[in-house]
């Protein structure tokens, strides 16, 4: 026990956040505010696969460190993966304390939002926010 | 200075290191060839215990303007509000089971009385004004016939806000009401004459000024229906009101530091005055930056400051190795909003903003510099991270 509250993974993912932010020509912006947090995901779509990502978040370190740990895991990935993004493992893999499930559910949401957005999205390119 | 190359502490409302003259004064009465004796016996060595003992109240008994037999030695600041309230309000249970104290007290006040509420005792909890500060008469307004005791802090961990003890102590005394004071903040750094003062229980510890940890004292005032019940029994030390073996080491060493606080109070008062207003004119230009307290009634030793638009807790991280506080210490593990600051009427959002910055003899200049900065930089990263209030 070190008392830290914080996991190595969550602090090197706050403290070095770089896809935080905003892209220039986004074809897909979701935001999700709920239980007391806000988290925005915005993406390019190239066919089948997802560019590049970027995040804004108001929220505890654990949220904006799962956030860009999923920007940093998703880019380069089938946009069918996003609908199966799990808070659950990434919550494990970054050693989240039980009580933060809420707000990285938040994300989970977030992530899935964008991956309809992308199914309903007839013309990527277009902002659909 | 920092205690460590690798941090900046800030927290000395939650801690002080011990000072170098108290460690001086302790550590040879731990060991063999030192006064390590049980102070009760009454040979020779128990004798040279007993008077490390007297010597600290000495200093602690001048320190606080009142007599040696009116202190109680107790583990600390907890341990000594929980002696004075509980034990206060059983003893005088007869003539009337009826509290008042404060929602912004320290959880060592407010939870002996959601635990004497529990056992049937009734408690009225008074809301200050926006500075913190309570009023007078509202406490005069609240007390009944069957009120018995009173507890106010007087300077408070989490703001600094000082209460006027002696206009509230004074509507006490005039209505036969005991008035206890969790004083854990002030003592040795704020002066308090008790020959005075219209006090009858204070709650002190030797950690907030640069004493160990594990000792404390209660202040129970030499006068008729001021008593405590004991808490636990085993012994008849201390008058049977806090039995079991005196820490001498530890005792000695709150005495000591009791000595130097009052001898070098004024000179640490303007230290701290003048790094409290470097460090707020650093920061105050800051949008939506707002000060917990008021800038006249608070305690310079202490700064909570919220902004808007910033979230707490990435707030605390992001100031590392600024070591500061968002609450008390105590609960600085809860996400929840502070109920002190929600009391002076703070939104949840800004409560949850909260941070503390508390000063000490050994903090520099530069470390406040670093701390403005630190601040500086950590709310406009969090804030060009935070996506807009509309999707």
């Amino acid at each position: 026990m070190t008392g830290d509250p914080y996991s190595a993974g969550v602090r090197e993912l706050f403290a070095a956040p770089g896809h935080a932010g905003d892209l220039e020509k986004p074809d897909l912006r979701v935001q999700i505010n709920d239980q007391g947090v806000r988290v925005a995901l915005a993406a390019t779509i190239d066919g089948d696969i997802i560019g590049s990502l970027r995040f804004r978040a108001w929220g505890c370190p654990h949220l904006l460190a799962a956030a860009e740990a999923f920007c940093r895991a998703y880019e380069g990935r089938p946009v069918s993966a996003l609908q199966a993004f799990s808070a659950a493992d990434l919550m494990q893999t970054l050693a989240v304390p039980r009580e933060k499930l809420g707000r990285i559910l938040v994300l989970e949401d977030t992530v899935r939002s964008l991956g309809q957005s992308v199914r309903q999205s007839p013309e990527p390119g277009k902002d659909t926010d | 200075m920092s205690n460590s190359t690798d941090i900046v502490y800030l927290d000395y409302a939650a801690s002080t290191p011990v000072d170098p003259r108290v460690i001086e004064v302790m550590t040879p009465l731990f060991g063999v060839g030192g006064d390590f004796a049980n102070p009760s016996s009454g040979h020779l060595a128990g004798r040279r215990s007993q008077q490390h003992v007297a010597r600290a109240a000495e200093k602690l008994a001048g320190l606080l303007g009142c007599s040696e037999r009116e202190l109680v030695w107790t583990s600390g600041a907890t341990e000594s509000d929980n002696l004075a309230i509980a034990g206060a309000a059983r003893y005088r249970a007869d003539r009337g089971r009826h509290l008042v104290t404060m929602p912004t007290e320290h959880k060592a006040v407010s939870d002996v009385f959601h635990a004497l509420e529990q056992q049937g005792f009734e408690v009225s909890w008074l809301y200050p004004a926006e500075s913190g500060v309570l009023d007078p008469a509202e406490l005069e307004a609240a007390i009944r016939p069957d009120t018995q005791l009173v507890s106010i802090m007087h300077v408070n961990n989490e703001t600094g806000v000082i209460q006027d003890i002696e206009a509230l102590g004074a509507v006490c005394r005039a209505r036969d009401v005991l008035f206890h004071v969790d004083a854990a903040q002030s003592v040795g750094k704020l002066p308090i004459d008790l020959a005075s003062l219209p006090v009858d229980l204070l709650s002190t510890t030797a950690h907030k000024v640069y004493g160990p940890k594990g000792i404390g004292a209660l202040y129970v005032a030499d006068r008729p229906g001021c008593h405590v019940e004991p808490l636990i029994y085993g012994g008849g030390q201390q008058g049977g009101r806090r039995p079991g073996t005196l820490a001498v080491p530890l005792i000695a060493a709150f005495g000591a530091a009791a000595g130097v606080a009052m001898s070098e109070m004024q000179d640490n008062y303007a230290h701290l005055r003048a790094l409290n207003d470097r460090l707020w004119q650093g920061i105050r230009d800051l949008d939506g930056v707002v000060r917990n307290g008021g800038e006249d009634s608070t305690f310079p030793g202490i700064l909570n400051v919220s902004i808007a638009d910033v979230e707490g807790e990435s707030l605390l991280l992001a100031l590392e190795p600024l070591c500061v506080a968002t609450g008390s210490a105590c609960n600085s593990t809860s996400s929840e909003p502070s109920p002190v600051l929600r009391a002076i009427g703070r939104s949840d959002l800004l409560a949850q903003s909260a941070i503390r910055f508390s000063f000490g003899r050994p903090t520099t200049a530069a470390e406040v510099d670093f701390a403005v900065a630190r601040y500086r930089e950590a709310v406009t990263t969090l804030r060009g991270i935070a996506p807009g209030l509309v999707a």
